[in-house]
């Protein structure tokens, strides 16, 4: 009677000890080679090469970077702290204007970032950049 | 007989069904949330920025450092490596978008030939890495 019960039960279970130990394997493996960094990033829009469409003079608001880290805007010398200034007004008189940023080749890109930022602040809706051969 | 003899058994086993649902549930989780960020290899200085955001899917990372040089997947490449570099890591991910990690003082020349070069691989989605301010 009693041996009878117990084959019962034997047969009756399976066994997960081995799925268990492959479910840690993959656990810890995951674990490991997770990892939550994540770039904090501005989205740029660089035109592509061939020319899509000629923007009009009067809808582009022009800023331009030389390579000693001057900043123009619309060809007039300004500072880096008023480019956002700069921008509203301009933005002020032509609400659709985009900007575009020319920067000369030499120029630092943490310049190149502060202005996209700075014109970002200002509320352009389309930044793009272009390089001054 | 037979009952004391289930009763005990009962005891003596532990019930490890609660733990298999949380392990399963914590394997599903890093599965999902896992992203296989490949290091660049350098660290830039980043430059500063107010409207950076979380890139939420950027993970082909690309480095420039301060003398000009491109870094990916932990070593120094070329400018002319860059596009198939690019591709390949696009084949591997398709969702994902390219993040290219500018220092300071890299030159503005550089980072639009970069991304010139990933335009050219067909990812339109790229964005300047920044420091939040």
């Amino acid at each position: 009677m009693k041996r009878k019960y117990k084959r019962k039960k034997d047969e009756s279970e399976i066994n997960i000890t081995p799925l268990l130990d492959i479910v840690f394997i993959m656990l810890i493996f995951f674990i490991v080679t997770t990892s939550f960094v994540k770039e904090i990033s501005l989205d740029v829009n660089r035109p592509t090469k061939s020319p899509v469409k000629e923007q009009k003079r009067s809808e582009v608001i022009s800023v331009r970077i030389s390579a000693e880290g001057q900043i123009f805007v619309q060809e007039r010398l300004v500072d880096i702290a008023a480019v956002r200034a700069n921008i509203e007004s301009n933005l002020a008189i032509k609400p659709s204007a985009s900007v575009v940023i020319v920067s000369d080749r030499d120029a630092d890109a943490g310049f190149l970032v502060k202005v996209i930022d700075q014109s970002r602040l200002a509320g352009a809706k389309n930044v793009s950049l272009a390089a001054q051969k | 007989m037979l009952r004391k003899k289930r009763r005990e058994e009962e005891e003596s086993e532990i019930n490890i069904t609660p733990m298999m649902d949380i392990v399963f549930i914590m394997l599903i989780f890093f599965i999902v949330t896992t992203s296989f960020i490949k290091e660049t290899g350098i660290n830039p200085n980043r430059p500063e920025a107010e409207t950076a955001i979380r890139a939420e899917q950027g993970n082909i990372l690309i480095a420039i450092s301060p003398s000009d040089q491109i870094w990916m997947n932990k070593r120094p490449i070329e400018l002319e490596a860059v596009k198939i570099m690019i591709e390949a890591a696009h084949a591997e991910n398709p969702e994902s978008s390219v993040v290219i990690v500018a220092d300071e003082l890299a030159s503005t020349g550089l980072v639009l030939d970069v991304m010139d070069q990933i335009r050219s691989s067909g990812i339109s989605k790229i964005s300047l890495s920044a420091r939040k301010k």
